[in-house]
């Protein structure tokens, strides 16, 4: 049985994070995202602008405080990227147990 | 976060933690229904207590509150959001749930007034019931359930009594549907947030 490949731009542990706190909210900023990944702040930022290169998240710049504030959010692109990635796991994980 | 190379039984884990992650952010709504609930008794009974001294003024009661609220719920909001990192799925719906009530209100306000007719007293507790009822389910919230089941049979009732019988049902529906509930809903909230 041959297996679908697996998205490149989702197998990987930071990216992967943050498609999936995002896919249960509605948008979320940079610290959120942050907060939650445990990632530093460079790695991040590389990571959210790959998947906004690729269409999975719309990023929103604006200011909050006079600070930058970077609030993101799924894509329609990255929902669909995101419901394949799952699916392609299950398969592999269902066939490892057969 | 370390990068490494996936297996897709971690993978899996990792979905699963993210999510449980950001279910765990939530906003405070308590503060709407006790603000609302507070200010619209005050104006049904400041209402009341004009009509039954024959004065025209009560009715100007409403487009006061129905400001003062509206201005108060703006700047709550603004400065949740503001303070927010994260926006739920069920935000946006609750704001859109309440928007939608808020148009629908006023476009049957405005109709029936160009039409000669009024909305009734308790059409309006009727209405309300239905955005009540839905914060509750999508909250999981039962006494906003019931809130919302309360406007719904007291309205029902509203339609067979007189003025008076109205106004008492709709402080009674306003007491127990929002504020009750508001009240419940804030000590929820503030035991979650120092949990």
């Amino acid at each position: 049985m041959a297996f679908a490949p697996l998205d490149p731009v989702l197998h990987n542990q930071l990216r992967l994070a943050i498609v999936s706190l995002l896919v249960s909210v509605d948008s979320a900023d940079f610290n959120f995202l942050l907060e939650k990944t445990s990632a530093t702040r460079g790695n991040l930022s590389v990571q959210i602008t790959k998947l906004k290169d690729e269409g999975y998240v719309t990023v929103k710049k604006t200011f909050k405080d006079n600070y930058p504030n970077t609030r993101c959010s799924l894509s329609a692109k990255g929902l669909k990227a995101f419901e394949t990635y799952v699916q392609a796991i299950k398969e592999y994980l269902g066939s490892a147990e057969n | 976060m370390m990068e490494q190379e996936l297996t897709p039984s971690e993978s899996l884990k990792l979905i699963e933690t993210m999510i449980g992650q950001a279910k765990q952010s939530f906003r405070r709504n308590s503060f709407y229904f006790l603000m609302w609930g507070v200010l619209l008794i005050a104006a049904m009974v400041f209402n009341y207590v004009m009509a039954l001294q024959d004065s025209p003024i009560g009715k100007y009661a409403w487009p006061v509150v129905g400001l003062l609220g509206g201005l108060l719920s703006w700047l709550h909001g603004a400065r949740e959001t503001k303070e927010q990192h994260v926006r739920t799925i069920m935000d946006r719906m609750m704001i859109w749930v309440w928007a939608g009530y808020l148009a629908t209100m006023l476009v049957i306000m405005m109709g029936s007034g160009a039409s000669g007719g009024a909305m009734s007293a308790a059409s309006i507790i009727v209405l309300t019931g239905l955005p009540t009822f839905l914060t509750g389910q999508l909250m999981r919230f039962k006494p906003l359930i019931f809130g919302g089941v309360l406007f719904w049979v007291l309205g029902a009732a509203a339609y067979f009594v007189d003025m008076q019988a109205v106004a008492l049902l709709y402080i009674a529906a306003m007491l127990f549907g929002y504020l009750l509930p508001g009240y419940l809903l804030k000590r929820q909230e503030d035991g979650l947030r120092t949990a």
